[in-house]
């Protein structure tokens, strides 16, 4: 068997397990190790999933999830997050989908937080979903909002993926910064319009409430005094410098902790819930990332990935129907690889086409980081959904991918908007300069 | 349509019982890796702030996190919660129900095991080899150990739950 | 897997972390056509660019154990197992250039068979030396060593004993974390060689490159494992080992490249490059001597410290005087 044919047999195999309710983790870590042994040796395959299991639980940078996860925890255990959603429903829950939208802009908030989709995803999972559904939110509108609006995080900086994207291809990271805003703030839009339409056309949806008048809402807003006080002391002590993106997971969980003792809510059983209900979350996201770094490794050492990228540039396209391919390209690849195992192993392959095609490696590294993260939502193989699966236990999986289909449109539409006008990433930076 | 009263917040969320024996161990030393870990790191940032630097924090960070991982994992695994595709499951008869649940569970077992043998065998080969963090001099082994303990561990839930299924 | 017709290619694979446009991975890009080349076409090497397929950290322990043939290596990272080979990192001050730290290594290889010991189960391919270090800032240069003072400086671990006795502020951050925690002034600069003023992007947030020299170390930065060195036919396994020149070469000349682009994009941006004043070099050089003394003498598990600072610094000397010593080998 060639290589490449192992590669193809082993998706098949993975989305048979993946139908028979085998657990995800283990089946992408299964099948890639098999097809790793077959490629090397059981020997090898044993030690790669081995640094594989334990760098993901000992690096540092993967290792501030849990605590991200502990802090939405805390702010659980505070009412925090009832009462913000409690105050969204009172400002925006006689509007269609108005809590839907409150997510999403949660999202947007915690995203210039974090560099990471998968803790945007799970962190405001972990406090929206609950109070969304208390609220008569139907569980597809609640968790596909959630699952999209987490791939915000990757393009708000600081994103990780920008980084990389820039030290790869050598772009100045603040430029990418720039350009980024513009985009994500369309991105944004085109949620919420998601949302707005869905909630019109089925109203069950996203249950609306009657409209409160202004002194009571005033009230809800002064109960989220003190959160607000915590997220403006975390989002501006990063703007400032106070503490880098990965230490502001630990500077977040200490307030939230202050947050609980404000009010009254830092008992020991208390406490410890939090910290077991964040462990086994946390254990449910590593054991993913554990299984698709595994299988990840093996895809790359079949070279599917350059196979794939040798069509597009053997083709011959003129630069938006390359684009368009790539788009293609990236989500097929995307469906089985974890974002930035695909990112390294086609960005320094595409890039040189398409600034040989006359784009601008900016605007490349906006159009790329975007197509990736939809890879985190669109099935076999979803990050973001699992996680939210993972948090939301009794949403059957396909729910959730059935309610992220309007927003994987939207996405789509956002990407030919990229494609057909790149003075939408390209204009704000030139305009800083 | 109207809100839920007030009240009604939080009961959704059945509170579980906290688990007991050798879980109940991961839940309280995961704990407290997580609360050294997010100490250390919030410390760091005052430290460095009000000049007194802790050097090394990143490495007492990196070595409570690495525990914190490895009882998480069993932690989710005690509590089944990991991410399964029900689809298919739910519609087939009660019969091949009885075999794909069990199987699918020696399956996760196997994975974990994997893991477990993985870093093990790193161990194994690394025990002579004094592996300890630069600036604090925090040993590695036992941390290896500890993990590889903890992915047994998780392994054995994995096919006490396929034994309960089958 | 069937066996190869008699005349197909012996295939090797060969991983690296680091992406396919890197300097680094141009060198060994180099190294790649030259074998093959050389071969006739009878040894063939599969890249893996950036897949993940060898760790940053555990490439060690991977390439021991048969995950790829050839591998990166940077035992310099390792937390174990490898302490001779990162002890006399330190070792080097007074080099002035990636030939003198090269032709050391060779020198300390050839008179401490634990060096070689360290990589068991593995022949080293190439030994690296890098680009001299000097200090990033944002805000102020550094002309002399009382500039350090107070300065958050992200460092090399093997440097933080040094910088503190500079009355600096040393920290260890992830790479990765470095640019924002410049742009946000988390920190006040980094101690690195001038390629990463572009690759890193350090340029962009910083305003000062201040070339106080800070001396560099080599190490063994490729190898392949015995295994599949000794499953080779003898003419291979020769041809191989006699490529581990080009290989050196291919690096050092993509470093001075690198160097180069790194100095020129930082210009173009309106960085300013301090010259220091020749008394601070000359006593931060007496500093690093005496911090290479100092763990030398306290060098542990059983390593001959100061036997392998004395071989170092008479490798120096000598290259200094114009005696290249047989042990420091072919000059790159
Ligand atoms: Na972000
Ligand atoms: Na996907």
């Amino acid at each position: 068997m060639t290589p490449e044919l192992i590669g193809a047999l082993s998706i098949a195999v993975l989305l048979a397990l993946l139908a028979l309710g085998v657990p995800i983790a283990a089946v992408l870590g299964l099948v890639g190790f098999t097809g790793l042994a077959l490629l090397t040796s059981i020997e090898a395959a044993t030690i790669k999933a081995g640094v594989v299991g334990w760098e993901t639980i000992s690096r540092y940078e993967l290792g501030v999830l849990p605590l991200f996860l502990l802090m939405a925890h805390l702010c659980f255990t505070a009412g925090a997050s009832r009462d913000f959603f409690d105050a969204a429903a009172k400002l925006l829950g006689h509007r269609r989908g108005g809590l839907a939208t409150a997510s999403i802009a949660g999202c947007a908030g915690f995203g210039a937080i974090s560099g990471s989709s998968l803790a945007t995803a799970a962190t405001v999972g972990l406090v929206a979903l609950p109070e969304m559904r208390k609220r008569g939110y139907a569980p597809s509108l609640s968790t596909g909002s959630i699952a999209a609006g987490g791939t915000l995080g990757s393009l708000i900086p600081p994103s990780g993926a920008l980084i990389v994207y820039g030290m790869i291809a050598e772009q100045p990271i603040s430029k990418l910064f720039a350009a980024a805003l513009v985009p994500v703030a369309t991105q944004a839009l085109l949620y919420i319009a998601v949302i707005i339409l869905l909630c019109r056309r089925n109203p069950a949806l996203g249950p609306v409430s009657e409209r409160v008048p202004w002194r009571e809402r005033f009230a809800s807003l002064g109960r989220i005094a003190d959160i607000a006080v915590l997220i403006v002391l975390v989002i501006g002590g990063l703007t400032v410098g106070w503490f880098t993106p990965t230490e502001a997971a630990s500077i977040g969980s200490v307030l939230a902790m202050l947050l609980c003792a404000r009010r009254g809510k830092l008992t020991i059983p208390a406490l410890r819930r939090a910290l077991a209900e964040t462990l086994r979350t946390a254990g449910v996201i590593y054991a993913i990332i554990i299984g698709a770094i595994v299988f990840s490794v093996f895809l790359g050492a079949t070279g599917l990935a350059s196979h794939l990228t040798a069509l597009v540039i053997d083709a011959n396209l003129d630069a938006k129907a390359a684009a368009a391919v790539i788009v293609v390209v990236l989500l097929l690849l995307g469906s089985v690889l974890d974002g930035m195992a695909l990112m390294l192993l086609t960005v320094p392959i595409f890039l040189p086409m398409m600034v040989g095609l006359g784009m601008s490696p900016i605007w490349f590294g906006i159009f790329v980081v975007r197509t990736i993260e939809l890879g985190l939502v669109h099935p076999p193989l979803g990050m973001n959904v699992y996680i939210i699966q993972g948090i939301a236990k009794d949403v059957p999986l396909g729910t959730i991918f059935r309610g992220v289909l309007p927003f994987l449109a939207a996405d789509m539409l956002h990407i030919a908007l990229l494609i057909l006008v790149p003075a939408t990433a390209l204009w704000l930076p030139g305009v800083l300069a | 349509m109207s809100l839920p009263p007030p009240d009604d917040f939080g009961e959704e969320r059945a509170p579980q019982p906290l688990p007991t024996g050798l879980t109940g161990v991961a839940v309280a030393l995961g704990s407290v890796a997580l609360l050294v870990a997010m100490a250390t790191d919030a410390l760091a940032v005052l430290g460095r702030h009000f000049g007194f630097p802790l050097l090394g924090a990143l490495e007492l960070v990196q070595a409570s996190v690495s525990v914190a991982g490895a009882c998480a994992i069993v932690c989710a695994s005690a509590a089944g919660a990991h991410a399964v595709i029900h689809a298919v499951l739910d519609r087939v008869s009660p019969a091949s129900r009885a075999v794909l649940a069990p199987a699918g569970q020696l399956l996760g077992a196997a994975f974990f095991l994997v893991l477990a043998v993985g870093c093990g065998w790193i161990a194994w080969d690394l025990r002579a080899a004094a592996e300890a963090t630069d600036l604090l001099g925090i040993p590695l082994a036992p941390l290896r150990l500890f993990a590889t303990f903890a992915l047994i561990f998780t392994a054995t839930l994995f096919v006490r739950t396929a034994a309960r299924r089958a | 897997s069937e066996a190869p017709a008699p005349d197909a290619p012996t295939v090797l694979r060969y991983a690296t972390p680091y992406t396919a446009g890197h300097p680094l991975s141009r060198a060994d890009q180099q190294w790649i056509a030259h074998v093959e080349r050389i071969s006739g076409g009878r040894l063939r090497i599969q890249p893996s660019w950036a897949g993940g397929l060898i760790s940053s950290e555990h490439n060690l322990v991977e390439l021991r154990h048969g995950v790829v043939d050839v591998a990166t290596i940077s035992p310099i990272y390792t937390r174990g197992g490898t302490h001779a080979i990162r002890l006399q990192a330190g070792f080097y001050g007074g080099e002035q250039s990636i030939d003198d730290q090269v032709a050391v290594y060779r020198c300390l290889q050839a008179s401490f068979p634990r060096l070689g010991q360290e990589l068991a189960g593995l022949v080293p391919m190439e030994v690296q030396g890098g680009n001299v270090l000097g200090i990033v800032t944002r805000t102020r240069p550094v002309r002399r060593l009382e500039d350090l003072r107070g300065l958050r400086l992200r460092v090399p671990g093997e440097l933080v004993p040094l910088l503190r006795r500079l009355g600096a502020d040393p920290l260890d951050m992830p790479m990765a974390d470095v640019y924002p925690a410049m742009a946000k002034g988390v920190i006040d600069g980094v101690v690195a060689p001038a390629d990463t003023l572009k690759a890193l992007h350090f340029a962009e947030v910083a305003r000062f490159y201040n070339q106080l020299r800070i001396a560099r170390g080599a190490y063994p930065a490729r190898a392949i494992s015995e295994d599949s060195l000794r499953r080779l036919p003898p003419d291979l396994e020769r041809l191989l080992l006699d490529s581990r020149i080009v290989w050196e070469r291919a690096v050092a000349s993509e470093f001075k490249q690198a160097e180069q682009v790194g100095i020129d994009y930082a210009r173009g941006l309106g960085m300013t490059f301090v010259q220091p004043d020749p008394v601070a070099q000359q006593r931060l050089d007496a500093l690093y001597l005496a911090e290479a003394a100092q763990a030398a003498a306290n060098a542990d598990h059983g390593l001959p410290g100061q036997a392998m600072l004395r071989v170092a610094q008479d490798t120096l000397r000598r290259l200094r005087s114009g005696s290249r010593p047989p042990c420091a080998g072919p000059a790159l």
